[in-house]
């Protein structure tokens, strides 16, 4: 076995371990700016798995994939982010309507959860058990994020999460969708966050603040 | 290029109407290409009804459903457009909220209904859904108001991760199909799928995991109970030409893929996991909208629970199945989106009136506004389901469906929620038509053209409910020799 594949498998092995530390951080993150560096890594690492994948299966697709995640998940979206979070002005905090620490402890009983939910279907489609578990981890903690934060932004993050967790849970699956859908797919969520960071400042402009837990307006 | 056509024309129109400067060029050249792109969607029908089917590509398929489908779009985009044109002179101008931008977006909007329509892929189709979702939130919030971005920022969040879920079903199908053999590059395509769907029975439990995910997801986007809070707000800050769109389009549009995938699961497991969730979904969205529109204060927000518990009794005639319960589902469909933009259109003609749509301040309505007020009872009779209107047609055959098939207790709940809704109609509408006039201000006469798209519909409605025409009974049946 060469360095490299060696590196891949090892890569393989550790991604779902590193996933789940970028989720409790995140729960733990008091700053805006925090989650989305943390966004980047989680991106990063996924990155890095796709990258082993490819090198493994020889796929050409792969590596196309993985340019691309880079772009937009790791670069594009983070820097949009952060350029929301300084045009906003406002102080950076996450304002949870739970503590951190009730936050980190809910997520970590996400992740026993995660590999409770998953059990039957590593059995039956003989994968790795602990990505599938990784990728559903991602999914209820960024539907965790969503509900519990309370800044417009933070729901973005929140939702990029849950849909990194979708987007594992198909790499890990299978071997990668049709490379044209997938470029779809990346630009749909592309063009959705710019959108999203539109309806931001709009939130701003006629509310004066980004709490979304302040839109009430519409009952019933 | 039958095909292409369609798609290309709102496209390029979208741009072509944002390149102009001035508010009135841009109403002449958004005419102009919604009369191109109608002719081009009747070229296409034309075309699927004579050849069966019809592909370009690998991506792009039309089928007897799409065809369905398309005269459903052709139909209300067209009405909507020149309703539009009218009631374009009351917005106010903003950064985005110009006559431009509208026709620009509502073009981008019918781009990207029409790829959901008409793409052989079923990754592809997901792709277009989440791109509708995409720009009706920006028609959505185009007001700008405070309920307005509300209502768009919820839309936006909600469906969004309400489409992720079905993202990670129509994933889940795939790995279905690869397990079952098919090759990767083709086994998201409708036709290998529906193809090789009997032999898919091995991988039972990921088909029907599939199916629950779809379900949640495109539900999202279709208005079922519970994943329906986004829509009441939706339908009822967008301005009422998008509410006719979003209303009588685009959850068909929702409600299509979901089609789509229903016919592939019921041939590869067997109709009855799918079915019984549609049926429970259906019948949940039926009763609690039901309840919902009694203690509704704004018409357009009681107009969108009647647009989720029209969606529930689709949902019910697919659940049913059969060639009578699939029938009154797709007839119903196309009767819903008839009724709907009618209303909606009057909804906008008594905001524009009164300046308010709470339905205890309107009082005197007969009076003041005759005409809107013939219009207004003639939709909410056709959307009660009262004779001699469409709907009337379809929700019986619905219920006999389900009389047929030994479902009392559904028929029944079915027949007292749409009870429920008559009644709470006939409450909300007598307070507002009858009684002494306000003072209100005045306005300008109402224009020949939302005359005669209001009478289109109503003609429309009424020659569905007295009489089918035979051609449409033919795409009817296309549509079902489909999905079957």
């Amino acid at each position: 076995m060469g360095l490299i594949s060696l590196a891949a498998a090892k890569t393989l092995a550790s991604s779902a371990a590193f996933l789940f530390i970028t989720v409790l951080l995140m729960a733990a993150a008091k700053r805006t700016a925090t989650c989305i560096a943390l966004f980047s890594a989680q991106c990063a690492i996924i990155t890095a798995q796709i990258l082993a994948t490819a090198y493994l299966h020889h796929s050409g697709e792969g590596f196309l994939v993985a340019i691309l995640v880079f772009a937009v998940k790791v670069v594009i979206i983070p820097y949009a982010l952060l350029r929301v979070v300084k045009g906003l002005k406002t102080a950076g905090e996450v304002e949870t309507s739970t503590t951190p620490v009730q936050s980190v402890y809910i997520t970590a009983a996400l992740i026993p959860l995660a590999f409770v939910v998953v059990r039957p279907y590593v059995r039956a489609l003989a994968v790795d058990g602990q990505l599938l578990a990784a990728a559903v981890a991602l999914v209820l903690s960024g539907a965790f994020l969503m509900v519990s934060r309370k800044k417009a932004l933070m729901q973005v993050i929140g939702l990029v999460v849950l849909e990194n967790g979708i987007f594992v849970a198909a790499i890990t699956t299978t071997s990668g969708m049709p490379l044209v859908i997938e470029i779809g797919i990346f630009f749909d969520l592309l063009i959705g966050v710019l959108l999203m960071g539109v309806f931001v400042f709009r939130i701003r402009d006629t509310f004066d603040h980004v709490d979304v837990s302040k839109l009430r307006q519409l009952r019933g | 290029m039958t095909l292409w056509i369609p798609l290309l024309v709102p496209l390029l129109g979208a741009f072509a109407v944002l390149a102009c400067r001035h508010a009135r060029v841009a109403v002449r050249v958004a005419l102009g290409v919604g009369a191109i792109e109608v002719a081009a969607l009747a070229n296409a029908v034309w075309a699927v009804h004579s050849a069966g089917v019809l592909q370009s590509g690998h991506y792009l398929r039309a089928d007897g459903l799409t065809a369905f489908f398309l005269i459903n779009i052709g139909l209300i985009f067209s009405l909507v457009l020149a309703y539009s044109v009218g009631y374009l002179r009351h917005i106010p101008h903003g950064r985005f909220s110009s006559a431009r931008w509208f026709f620009a977006l509502i073009f981008l909007l019918l781009f990207t209904m029409l790829g959901v329509y008409l793409s052989a892929n079923l990754g592809m189709m997901w792709i277009a859904v989440e791109t509708t979702t995409l720009v009706s939130a920006l028609l959505v919030g185009f007001y700008n108001t405070e309920g307005a971005v509300e209502a768009g920022w919820k839309y936006l969040i909600l469906c969004t991760v309400g489409i992720a879920f079905a993202l990670f079903g129509t994933i889940t199908l795939y790995l279905a199909a690869i397990r079952s053999g098919l090759p990767a590059d083709t086994a998201l395509d409708w036709t290998s799928l529906m193809n090789a769907a009997p032999q898919m029975s091995g991988a039972r439990e990921l088909i029907k995991l599939a199916f629950v995910f779809v379900a949640v997801g495109y539900g999202t986007k279709i208005g079922f109970v519970p994943m329906h809070s986004w829509l009441p707000d939706a339908h009822a800050e967008a301005p009422s030409p998008i509410s006719a769109m979003l209303s009588a389009v685009l959850l068909n549009c929702a409600l299509y893929a979901l089609l789509r995938f229903d016919a592939i699961t019921s041939r590869a497991i067997g109709s009855g996991f799918s079915h019984t969730l549609l049926l429970a979904l259906g019948t949940l969205s039926v009763v609690v909208a039901a309840f919902l529109m009694v203690v509704q204060r704004d018409l357009k927000r009681l107009l969108a629970y009647s647009s989720i518990e029209h969606m529930g009794i689709v949902a019910i005639g697919i659940g049913l199945g059969g060639p009578l319960g699939l029938y009154g589902a797709l007839l119903h469909t196309f009767n819903h989106s008839l009724a709907k933009a009618l209303l909606f259109f009057t909804a906008g003609h008594i905001r524009s009136k009164f300046g308010t749509l709470r339905m205890d301040r309107i009082r005197g309505m007969a009076r003041s506004l005759p005409w809107t007020s013939v219009a207004l009872v003639i939709g909410s009779l056709a959307v009660v389901g009262m004779p001699p209107f469409g709907l009337f047609v379809s929700e019986f055959v619905i219920l006999t469906a389900a009389f047929t098939q030994a479902h009392y207790l559904l028929a029944i709940v079915l027949l007292a929620a749409i009870s429920v809704v008559f009644g709470a109609m006939l409450q909300h509408f007598q307070g507002m038509l009858c009684g002494e006039p306000q003072s209100m201000g005045a306005r300008g006469k109402s224009l020949f053209a939302d005359v005669a798209v209001m009478t289109t519909c109503a003609a429309c409605l009424l020659l569905l409910g007295v009489r089918i025409p035979a051609v449409f009974t033919g795409f009817l049946h296309g549509a079902m020799a489909v999905l079957q």
